[in-house]
């Protein structure tokens, strides 16, 4: 069921054109890993704690962020897709097909949830592909993140804290430069476009 | 001891805002920092050789960054040419930058290392956007995006190889230990191969290895000069640090073969990429950036060609070429403040207007690989390692990548420090600071490159032993 959950939320992360619907994927998906992830009741008070922060503010505080600045600029609200909706869905359809045959690698058929790692791994790589809004590759270094932190829990469960908190840092450090960054870009990019980006070549 | 070696440099910077007046908070800014720099010293022994050799280079490029600011950036925030708050930002970014390095090179596990290297991004994101241009934007959300990317990249196989290293045997505390995975020896299954080759992958996109380079020339030429100093002079040596230390894992994981490879292939296409690209360029700091570009190629190549020699030749490349970019960048900053551009087409007779232009003359010759520099003997240990390990189509394309830089590197020192000035002096003169931190910094570029082989080869060979060159 879970598998369901973090498949189609990972799709919806990609193929969603708004990114409010992005952003709310995003969030199903990263509260459905860190469900998956908790630690124990039996866990020390300090496995706890890390967790509850990180989970904190990847699921509450850094998607806050992102609808505070759609608010202040509603340019922000389209999320420009490059392709066109089918071909998303065909990309989405050839990420499945391409996770699920990754994880019945011989090296990896073992590991419960590979498949579905890859999956959201390569929808957090699409996403900074596909989508033209500087807002989308936020989204997709979220979304990266969120990879990580399932793939720690299945690779190493014995020290997810680890794993989840590099995670966090990173999807942080994104957020909140990132945010920092957009802010002035939209001075002179009102749109937010990725096209008005490429000043500097050769 | 190490934390504090680590805070040394970002405690010196908080402190020496506290300081009242110009004149006394930059003496107490270089001084504050200078003991920082000198930090490492209550640590040696107590560290491996390789971690010895990248925290020099950290603490020295470290310092003579500050130097340069100090003497530079001070005098034009004293003339209301940026807002006089962001000075303390500017100085407390350059610090975290100097301190999240030390925390690279001083790590014992891929955890640590890897939380360094995220935090590099955290504190020179902003400074590549320091000037708030349009461009240095643009710079600053490319490299913000592709590297956290690229360093997701590793963080997975970082997570692979905790499995690995636990599977095998190893306690969760040292699982990420490359002296505990080297010490257990475990036996390499195939995930091992896929959890170092996803490491190097993401760690070479830090260092700027085509094909994930696109985002080093913007950053590094669009960042005030001493924050593109260390850029491309200690950030993109301490990414090939980490590429080191997956190469030491890897080649007990048996994965070595395949990074070898990898790092061949990645190293020649950079050299020619670089090489090509810089013939085209029109902009100082752009080809200075593409040149890091070169250099991050043939220190792959030479990890790549491996052995001992191998080994001994990246070290030798990674330090020689530190201070060399270093000094080019020093002195592009020198001379955009005195020229007020960049722009080559409007750069000429260098060598007869000041210091900034001599000093910038060396510094090309220095990383075009002329005699006496460090980096020719670096490139001739690249030659000899290539063909110790009879690889004869990455060297040939690396030499002609070599060459096409050369030639790139000539042509443009020859048109700027020739010929009749075109440009309007802007007329800022350089600080004394500014020369100092330059002349030094090419200095430590000769110094590689004269001083006897029995004094550095002692040194950077016990360095290359941890990372198996005595293999």
């Amino acid at each position: 069921m879970i598998e369901l959950a973090l498949l189609i939320t990972g799709a919806i992360v990609i193929v969603s054109s708004r990114t409010i619907t992005a952003l709310s994927a995003y969030v199903v998906l990263a509260a459905a890993v860190s469900a998956l992830i908790a630690p124990s009741a039996s866990a020390s008070w300090m496995t706890l704690a890390l967790f509850l922060l990180a989970t904190a503010i990847k699921v509450v505080l850094v998607p806050a962020g992102i609808v505070l600045f759609m608010r202040a600029n509603p340019a922000a609200g389209d999320l420009r897709p490059s392709l066109v909706l089918p071909l998303r869905l065909l990309l989405v359809v050839g990420f499945a097909i391409l996770a699920y045959s990754a994880g019945h690698f011989p090296t990896l058929v073992a590991i419960r949830f590979g498949g579905v790692a890859g999956f959201v791994l390569l929808c957090g790589v699409g996403m900074l592909i596909v989508h033209r809004n500087l807002i989308s590759h936020m989204i997709g270094l979220l979304t990266l993140g969120v990879a990580i932190s399932l793939a720690g829990a299945i690779f190493a469960p014995e020290l997810p804290e680890s794993f989840e908190l590099g995670a966090t840092f990173d999807a942080l450090v994104a957020t909140f430069i990132g945010l920092a960054l957009v802010r002035s870009i939209v001075a002179h990019n009102p749109l937010l476009d990725v096209e008005s980006l490429r000043s500097l070549r050769g | 001891m190490n934390a504090w070696v680590i805070v040394a440099p970002l405690v010196a910077a908080t402190v020496a805002i506290g300081f009242r007046g110009f004149a006394a908070r930059r003496v107490v800014r270089i001084g504050l920092a200078a003991f920082a720099a000198l930090m490492p010293i209550t640590i040696a022994g107590k560290v491996d050789g390789l971690s010895l050799v990248f925290v020099v280079l950290v603490s020295t490029l470290g310092l003579f960054a500050t130097i340069f600011s100090a003497g530079t950036f001070s005098a034009d925030w004293g003339t209301d040419e940026v807002v006089w708050s962001r000075k303390h930002v500017y100085f407390i970014l350059l610090s975290a930058f100097w301190s999240a390095m030390l925390l690279v090179v001083l790590a014992d596990n891929f955890a640590t290392l890897w939380l360094g290297i995220s935090a590099t991004t955290l504190a020179t994101a902003f400074l590549v956007a320091f000037s708030g241009e349009p461009a240095a934007l643009e710079a600053a959300w490319k490299y913000l995006v592709l590297c956290s990317a690229g360093i997701a990249f590793a963080l997975l196989g970082i997570v692979m190889l905790a499995h690995v290293s636990m599977a095998a045997g190893l306690d969760p505390a040292h699982a990420l230990s490359w002296a505990a995975i080297a010490a257990h020896a475990p036996a390499a299954p195939p995930l091992a191969r896929l959890a170092t080759a996803l490491m190097l992958i993401g760690f070479a996109t830090k260092a700027g290895l085509a094909p994930m380079h696109v985002w080093l020339p913007d950053a590094h030429s669009k960042a005030p000069a001493p924050i593109s100093a260390l850029l491309s002079g200690v950030l993109v040596s301490c990414a090939l640090y980490a590429i080191m230390r997956t190469l030491q894992v890897g080649a007990v994981l048996g994965s070595a073969p395949l990074l070898q490879s990898l790092l061949l292939w990645l190293g020649a296409l950079s050299t020619i990429v670089a090489g090509t690209l810089m013939l085209t360029q029109t902009n100082l700091k752009r080809l200075l950036a593409y040149s890091t570009v070169e250099h991050a190629g043939i220190v792959a190549l030479a990890l790549g060609f491996g052995g001992p020699l191998g080994l001994f030749a990246a070290l030798f490349h990674v330090v020689a070429h530190g201070f060399a970019k270093s000094a080019a960048f020093f002195a592009a900053g020198m001379v955009q403040r005195e020229h007020g551009t960049t722009e080559l087409g409007e750069l000429r007779a260098l060598w007869a207007a000041g210091p900034s232009g001599r000093l910038l003359l060396g510094a090309l010759t220095a990383l075009a690989g002329m005699p006496p520099f460090g980096i020719f003997v670096g490139e001739l240990l690249l030659v000899l390692a290539g063909i110790a390990a009879h690889a004869w189509i990455p060297l040939a394309l690396g030499l002609l990548g070599i060459v096409l830089a050369f030639a790139a590197l000539a042509r443009s020192a020859i048109e700027i420090e020739a010929g009749r000035p075109k440009s309007t002096n802007a007329g800022r003169r350089m600080s004394r600071l500014g020369i100092t931190a330059t002349a030094l910094a090419l200095s430590g570029a000769l110094l590689f490159g004269i001083v006897p082989w029995t004094t550095l080869g002692t040194t950077l060979a016990a360095a290359a032993s941890a990372i198996g060159g005595n293999r």
